[in-house]
C-alpha cells in the first residue's frame, strides 16, 4: 500500500436491536462507549469525522448528519467532516475514507461513526426506505426490496447447484450461535436450532424469517490514526493492509446469473493482493450475511470453495470455529442485526477486538493475524472489502 | 402520438399548463417555460412510481407508449445497443442519438420470488405478490417486474409470460408480466 500506514486503534458499539432511542441518542451512546474503549482519545486530537449513515433522510427525517453527529460526540473536526452513504456498506465506506485521508497525510486522527435508526412505529416506512436502495423508478414500483432479490439468488443457487434449505439454515444457526457470545447482538440469548429455523415463516420464498437479517437500531465507532500516533492509543493495532471495491451494476436487469458474484471476486482479489496475502492466509472473516444465501455465495466468490459448493461448505461447518476459516464470529448481520450504517463499523470493531484477544473465549479465534471484512450493498451490485493485520511493526 | 393522447396528471401532483411538445423544447436547452396562469400547488408526496410527464422526464414517451399498450425502450443509433431501462444517453458511446423500439410481448421466467411480508408504503395491500426476472424472447434483456396471473407457488422457472401495461390508478402507467400458461 502506498502512503503512510494506518491502523484502527480502538472501537465500540452500542447494543443493537429495537432501541427506544433516536438517531442522535444512538450517536451519543456510542460516543460514551468509545470514550471507555479508547481512554487515550482526546476530542482535540480528532481532526476528522466520517459518518456512515445509509438513509437518515428516510428513517430519521434528517439530512446534514455529519455536523449533527459531531455535535452529539462533542467533536469539532477541522480537516475532514463528511457523511458516507453506500447503503448497507455505508460504514465500511466511511472507514475507507478515513483510511485514505490518513494515508494521504490530510488527517492524523479520525473517528468513524456508523449509525442507523430503522425501527419506526410504521415498519412500512422502513420498508419504503429499503426499497429506495434499488433503481427506484424502475425496480421499485414492482416491489423490489432486498428479500425478494436475495430469494431469487437462493432459488437459482438451489436450481443450479442443489443447495438446500437445510444448508441455508446451517449459516443462520452458526451466526445466531455466535451472537449468543455477544451481549450487543440483537439476538443475544435467543437460540435458533436448525429445526426451528426451518419452521419459521416464509418472508420471500425460499427465504424464511431466519434467513434474513433484521431491521435494527444501533451505532458503532472506531478510531483510526497513522503509524506516527498508533502507540499513543494501543499495543494491538489493526493495520489496514488492503482495500478493494467493485461496482458492477445497479438496475436489477443487469444482475446477470445472480449466483456468480464477480464483483466480490474482483474486490477481494484487489484487497488481498494489496495486502500481499492469499485467502488461505486469513484467520477470520466478517462477511456480509444480510441473508443466509449471501454468506454461501460469498464463500464461493472468495475462493474458499468451488462455485456451487458453498451450501456444503456451510453444512460441514467449514466457516465455523475449528473449520477452514472462522466467518462472522461476532454473530454476523443475522445474529447482531443490520443497522445499515453501523454494520461495517461493528465488523471492524470485532476485528480489532479479536486481534486484542478481547472477545469472549467462545468466539475468540486462536492467535489471529489476518482478517478480511466484506460488505455488499443493494442487490449485491457493489462489493467492498478491507484486509487487516494484527499488531507488529508499521 | 403524445399530442393526440389526453394528458392525465398524477393526483396531487403540481399542475402546470401543458408544455410545448418535447420535440420542439429539449429540456436541456434551458429555454424558460411560457408563463402559466393556471399554476396551482397541492400537497405532494413522492412514491415508488415515476413522475411521467414531459415537465419531469425526458423519457415521457416511454409512458405515452405504455398508454398505447406498448412496452418499449431506447436503442442507440450509433452502436445499435439495446438499453434497459430506457435512457437519454448511450452508456457505451455516450451519444444522445437514441431511438424508441418496441419490446417483444413474450418472455420466460428466469427466477422468481414473492413478497409475503415487508412491503413498502403503497404496496402493502398487494401482499402477497410475485416478482421475477424475465428473459424477453429474442432480446438480450432480462427485466425485473411483478408477475400476475397465478399465485407465486404455482409459478415455475421457464414458464411463459407476456408483458402488460396498466394504469396504476392515478393516470400514471406502469408495466408488469402475466403468465400465459
Amino acid at each position: 500500500m502506498s502512503g503512510r500506514s494506518v491502523a484502527i486503534v480502538g472501537g465500540a458499539t452500542t447494543k443493537f436491536g429495537v432501541r427506544p432511542a433516536t438517531w442522535s441518542e444512538l450517536v451519543q451512546e456510542v460516543g460514551v462507549a468509545l470514550d471507555r474503549a479508547v481512554p487515550a482519545l482526546r476530542s482535540e486530537a480528532v481532526d476528522s469525522l466520517f459518518v456512515g449513515a445509509a438513509e437518515p433522510e428516510r428513517f430519521a427525517f434528517q439530512s446534514h448528519v455529519a455536523p449533527l453527529a459531531a455535535e452529539q460526540l462533542g467533536l469539532k473536526p477541522h480537516h475532514i467532516l463528511q457523511r458516507n452513504e453506500l447503503a448497507c456498506a455505508s460504514g465500511q465506506s466511511a472507514i475507507r475514507s478515513a483510511y485514505a485521508a490518513i494515508a494521504s497525510g490530510l488527517s492524523e486522527v479520525a473517528v468513524v461513526v456508523g449509525v442507523e435508526k430503522m425501527n419506526l412505529p410504521s415498519m412500512a416506512e422502513a420498508n419504503t426506505a429499503m426499497g429506495c436502495v434499488m433503481d427506484r423508478p424502475w425496480d421499485g414500483p414492482a416491489g423490489a426490496t432486498a428479500p425478494p432479490f436475495f430469494a431469487m439468488v437462493a432459488q437459482r443457487h438451489m436450481l443450479e447447484f442443489g443447495t438446500t434449505e437445510e444448508q441455508l439454515a446451517a449459516v443462520s444457526e452458526k451466526n445466531h450461535r455466535f451472537a449468543n457470545t455477544n451481549p450487543h447482538a440483537q439476538f443475544y440469548e435467543k437460540t435458533f436450532s436448525r429445526d426451528k429455523l426451518l419452521r419459521l415463516p416464509l418472508i420471500a420464498p425460499p427465504l424464511r424469517l431466519g434467513d434474513c437479517s433484521s431491521m435494527t437500531d444501533g451505532a458503532a465507532a472506531v478510531v483510526l490514526t497513522s503509524e506516527e500516533h498508533v502507540r499513543e492509543y494501543t499495543d494491538t493495532p489493526a493495520w489496514v493492509r488492503g482495500s478493494g471495491q467493485y461496482s458492477d451494476f445497479h438496475n436489477l436487469a443487469h444482475a446477470g446469473s445472480l449466483t456468480e458474484w464477480n464483483g466480490l471476486r474482483r474486490a477481494s482479489k484487489e484487497a488481498l493482493d494489496r495486502a500481499g496475502i492469499e485467502v488461505g492466509d486469513l484467520d477470520l472473516a466478517e462477511l456480509h450475511d444480510c441473508f443466509t444465501i449471501s454468506e454461501i455465495v460469498e464463500y464461493e466468490a472468495l475462493g474458499l470453495c468451488p462455485v456451487g459448493e458453498g451450501g456444503r461448505f456451510a453444512a460441514e461447518g467449514r466457516g465455523d470455529l475449528g473449520g477452514d476459516l472462522v466467518v462472522n464470529p461476532r454473530g454476523g448481520l443475522l445474529g447482531c442485526g443490520h443497522p445499515l450504517g453501523a454494520t461495517g463499523v461493528a465488523q471492524a470493531v470485532e476485528v480489532y477486538q479479536q486481534f486484542a484477544a478481547a472477545v469472549p473465549p467462545a468466539r475468540q479465534v486462536p492467535d489471529p493475524e489476518w482478517a478480511l471484512v466484506h460488505n455488499l450493498s443493494g442487490s449485491a451490485n457493489v462489493h467492498s472489502v478491507m484486509v487487516y493485520q494484527r499488531g507488529g511493526a508499521a | 402520438m403524445s399530442a393526440q393522447t389526453p394528458r392525465r396528471r398524477p393526483t396531487g401532483a403540481v399542475v402546470v399548463a401543458p408544455p410545448p411538445a418535447a420535440e420542439t423544447r429539449p429540456p436541456e436547452s434551458g429555454t424558460p417555460s411560457p408563463p402559466s396562469k393556471t399554476r396551482e400547488w397541492r400537497p405532494f408526496l413522492l412514491d415508488f412510481f415515476p413522475l411521467e410527464t414531459p415537465d419531469q422526464t425526458r423519457l415521457h414517451r416511454f409512458y405515452d407508449r405504455l398508454r398505447e399498450g406498448r412496452l418499449s425502450t431506447t436503442r442507440c443509433r450509433r452502436d445499435g445497443s439495446l438499453h434497459w431501462p430506457p435512457r437519454t444517453a448511450c452508456p457505451t458511446c455516450r451519444t444522445e442519438e437514441l431511438e424508441w423500439v418496441d419490446l417483444p410481448e413474450h418472455g420466460h421466467i428466469y427466477a422468481f420470488s414473492a413478497v409475503l411480508a415487508g412491503a413498502p408504503l403503497g404496496l402493502e395491500s398487494d401482499v402477497p405478490f410475485a416478482v421475477g426476472l424475465i428473459d424477453l424472447d429474442g432480446t438480450p434483456l432480462r427485466l425485473f417486474g411483478r408477475i400476475e396471473g397465478r399465485p407465486w407457488n404455482e409459478l415455475r422457472i421457464g414458464a411463459p409470460v407476456r408483458t402488460e401495461a396498466y394504469d396504476i390508478g392515478d393516470g400514471r402507467m406502469f408495466y408488469r408480466f402475466r403468465t400465459t400458461e
